[in-house]
């Protein structure tokens, strides 16, 4: 169990070494997301729609965004050189690579949405400082599900000859769930209620969660398969 | 073992429960249309409800097939469950496509508007929008066995999806109530209309069964014209 | 009265024809090219 543990953490942070040395990923993410934000912040007639009503909104769409970026990235650096079929003959066993791989990816796209929301509260005049503990799991819990989903398809897409293009198609759907469960969520939260009161959406979160962090886990050796 | 032979003799099987259903739509177009009472206060744009509700079960009949011989698939590892999977989601597709267009159609006189986004049309949206994802997928890939997995994969993710999906707009329907459909979306049908709608809907579940059958006839068929072409080169 | 909404049903029920006869007749193309030869 260590073992298998000290795997998925070598295969997390030989990605995120990586990134590291290079950042483009990091620096590309956070550029789109103050350009996503900016612009739907400027997207709407100011003397009708408070800054306030679409922030959740503007919030989560930067998120998804990123995360799609962070996501694509993430075995593109295995395509280069077939380094992926190096990381299959070490024996590593495929569960591993997925659980390290997962790991990598939720920390990158983690790392996006941390320096994100500073930049979210700057820009839209948010409060979030009395409920970031909620909002923190509510970000956590739709992060979780949208970095599982997306680890075991891009590493089919990759493979692929449309990779950019397949994975946004085959991903936007599975994300309706916590995607839309995050906005509302977020929005309550916003508006000073009490996670307490909303807890259909954080067992939808919770159950989606559980569900596809298990599939995705289960059917990720079928995708790796030669 | 898949022979040109048996491929041949399934498309035949298949393409005859495919004209028998055909002749059954011709036939339930004219008892809905002659020979089923007119909705006295929805009008005739009720009748819609006759093409409508059937393709629309059709098109979910056929998601999850394919999704259930996904899973067979990826447990049994038979090539022939990848072809029937992918023929189950083509012939959804076209099914799908006579929802998704008859859908908005029927809305607008019934409900007085093209979409709303509960969570039935949402649902069938999204349902839709899985099986382009599935069928685009199938189409990049070129590897057969690389390609029956990774469908395999989406066929069971997006299975699981859509309670998911149902479950998300319920709740989203349930914050933010919306103005009350005009109709109940399961009317109570009298005798006659009621009988009318169960034939469309064994009908064109006999046409799904007919179409998958000779999809998956055609696709045998093209594997083994392929095995011949390369064996020959 | 019922409503004067016919035109819908119409287009509705044409549609459904279209498609279903389309895709048979697609089907039986396909199959007689991939027998030919």
């Amino acid at each position: 169990m260590r073992e298998y543990l000290r795997y998925a953490l070598t295969i997390a942070l030989k990605d995120l070494a990586i990134e590291w040395r290079t950042k483009t990923a990091f620096a590309s993410g956070l550029a789109f997301a103050i350009l996503v934000l900016a612009v739907l912040f400027f997207s709407r007639d100011p003397t009708a729609v408070a800054s306030r009503d679409i922030a959740p909104g503007a919030l989560w769409v930067t998120f998804t965004f990123a995360a799609m970026l962070g996501l694509n990235r993430a075995f593109f650096l295995e395509s280069e050189e077939r380094a992926l079929d190096a990381v299959l003959l070490t024996g590593i066993p495929r569960s591993a690579i997925f659980w390290g791989k997962f790991l990598g990816n939720l920390a990158f796209v983690g790392a996006i949405e941390a320096v994100s929301l500073p930049l979210f509260v700057l820009f839209y005049d948010i409060v979030v400082w009395p409920y970031l503990p909620s909002l923190v799991l509510v970000i956590a819990m739709a992060t979780v599900a949208f970095v599982a989903i997306g680890t075991i398809l891009s590493a089919m897409v990759v493979r692929t000859r449309y990779a950019e293009l397949m994975l946004p198609l085959l991903l936007l759907p599975f994300l309706v769930p916590p995607l839309v469960g995050g906005v509302q969520l977020t929005a309550r939260l916003l508006d000073g209620r009490p996670l307490s009161d909303y807890l259909g959406w954080l067992r939808l979160i919770g159950a989606f969660d559980l569900a596809f962090v298990t599939l995705a886990a289960v059917l990720f050796g079928v995708v790796l398969d030669e | 073992m898949m022979t040109m032979d048996r491929a041949e003799r399934m498309a035949r099987v298949g393409g005859a429960i495919t004209l028998l259903a055909l002749v059954g739509v011709i036939g339930v177009y004219v008892r809905a249309l002659a020979f089923t009472p007119v909705e006295r206060f929805q009008g005739l744009a009720q009748k819609i409800y006759y093409v409508h509700v059937p393709n629309a079960w059709a098109a979910l009949l056929a998601f999850v097939v394919t999704g259930l011989l996904s899973i067979l698939y990826l447990w049994l590892k038979d090539r022939r469950i990848d072809l029937a999977a992918a023929a189950s989601a083509e012939v959804g597709m076209a099914f799908a496509v006579v929802m998704m267009t008859t859908g908005p159609i029927w809305g607008k006189p019934i409900w007085g508007t093209w979409w709303t986004w509960d969570a039935r049309l949402t649902s069938t949206l999204f349902l839709f929008l899985l099986f382009v994802g599935y069928l685009v997928l199938r189409g990049v890939m070129t590897d057969p066995g690389v390609r029956g997995r990774f469908c395999a994969v989406i066929g069971i993710m997006a299975l699981v999806l859509v309670p998911f999906i149902h479950m998300t707009v319920y709740l989203f329907r349930t914050l933010h109530p919306q103005p009350i459909l005009l109709k109940p979306s399961a009317p109570s049908l009298p005798g006659a209309m009621l009988v009318t709608l169960l034939t469309s809907i064994f009908v064109f579940t006999v046409l799904y069964v007919g179409f998958t059958t000779q999809r998956y006839a055609l696709a045998v068929m093209r594997e083994l014209r392929a095995e011949e072409a390369a064996n020959a080169a | 009265m019922p409503p004067d909404n016919g035109g819908y049903m119409v287009a509705a029920y044409i549609i459904t024809a279209v498609v279903a006869l389309g895709y048979a007749v697609s089907l039986f193309v396909r199959i007689r090219a991939a027998k030919r030869r």
